[in-house]
């Protein structure tokens, strides 16, 4: 079947994930929407891999999975701090830099 | 599994990766808009575990089988176990916050969303949906070569050219011409364990100097009685009334202001306020 069958759901994938992040406030349902992104992008190279025949675009799969196992544990320990510290996961609360 | 084996085993199996694809993405995008639109978070998260899963099972279509096992292990199991850790841990299930957003922005949000699928689909996706892009199949030879169209290489050759099918292919290429990269990796993983670490230290409540004991409080007193009178003197000094009606931690408290001349002067009111009601 045709690769390009994999790049249309990856496509659908990384904007379900795009409208997830602009629409939810929540900051954890944010970093989830961020995954679901990274994960589309990630299909996207795997086909890329089959398409040309060649071990690259895997590897990329594999790096990317690294960085994003780095910002997830980050951004979590950031998000538990902010709670602890405002009471509110909303994303839109914090004003402080706000002119 | 047969289904799986052949479809990652590529060849010939056309079908049982036709049947594949279109079982896993059916799952992968309904998992994918149930986990936008859900409010119980947990809900949410295990829908992005379907999610990963389901991807997990469009790698093996795609002849990565390594690929699709460090999916279920590392997203599936490592970092969705992290995000639900994080949400009972502070028991944020439900989102309030999906219902209080404005349903202009939502529109728009949903809008952009859907233009930028749609000019993918249609400006990046249409090369590579014709008949010469075909992967697992035998190409028809007599398929129009035109210019603007891929044809599909597959993973057949590299993955049977090694002895241990597609480990090996990402092996091969991430120990020869991306080493330094991997190294970087490493090094990425710790640092971001090390920042991890220092931003769940907890921060000690004393040294916050509004809590700090202060030192003229004697070192024979009885150390009940000295932690009410502290907590006394701290409401008092915040402006909140005394909660307490001990009469012997009152009297405690009331003695030691009275006997100490370096009491701080707004304490004072609210106490003796506090004795004359007791």
């Amino acid at each position: 079947m045709p690769i390009g069958y994999y790049f249309a759901l990856s496509a659908m994938m990384f904007c379900i994930g795009l409208a997830g992040v602009l629409v939810r406030r929540n900051a954890i349902v944010l970093f989830m929407c961020v995954e679901l992104m990274l994960n589309a992008v990630n299909l996207t190279l795997a086909g890329g891999s089959r398409l040309w025949g060649g071990a690259d675009g895997q590897v990329f799969v594999f790096f990317v999975i690294v960085v994003a196992a780095a910002e997830v544990v980050v951004g979590l320990a950031l998000i538990v701090n902010i709670f602890f510290r405002r009471g509110t996961l909303d994303v839109d609360a914090p004003r402080l830099l706000k002119g | 599994m047969d289904l799986l084996a052949q479809a990652a085993s590529g060849g010939n199996s056309n079908t049982a990766e036709v049947i594949l694809f279109v079982v896993f993405a059916v799952i992968a995008l309904g998992a994918g808009i149930a986990m936008v639109t859900m409010r119980n978070i947990v809900h949410s998260a295990l829908m992005l575990v379907i999610n990963f899963l389901a991807i997990a099972g469009l790698y093996l279509g795609l002849q990565s089988a390594f690929l699709s096992i460090v999916q279920v292990i590392v997203y599936a199991g490592a970092i969705m176990v992290l995000f639900l850790f994080v949400i009972m841990l502070l028991g944020v299930d439900r989102d309030d916050l999906l219902v209080e957003s404005n349903k202009r922005h939502l529109a728009g949000a949903v809008l952009g969303a859907g233009l930028l699928a749609a000019a993918l689909l249609f400006g990046f996706v249409g090369t590579y949906t014709s008949a010469e892009s075909r992967c697992g199949d035998q190409a028809p030879a007599d398929v129009l070569r035109s210019e603007d169209t891929q044809p599909c290489v597959g993973l057949d050759e590299a993955n049977a050219a090694s002895d241990s099918g597609s480990v090996g292919v990402v092996a091969d290429r991430l120990f020869t011409r991306y080493t330094f990269p991997f190294e970087v990796a490493a090094v990425l993983l710790t640092v971001a364990t090390i920042g991890a670490m220092l931003l769940g230290r907890r921060h000690d409540r004393a040294a916050d100097p509004a809590f700090e004991p202060s030192a003229d409080v004697p070192d024979d007193i009885d150390v009940e009685v000295a932690m009410a009178a502290l907590e006394s003197q701290r409401r008092a000094a915040a402006g909140a009334p005394l909660v307490t009606d001990d009469p012997d931690v009152v009297a405690a408290d009331r003695a030691r202001i009275l006997d100490d001349e370096t009491a701080d002067p707004s304490a004072d009111p609210s106490a003796e306020e506090d004795g004359e009601d007791a």
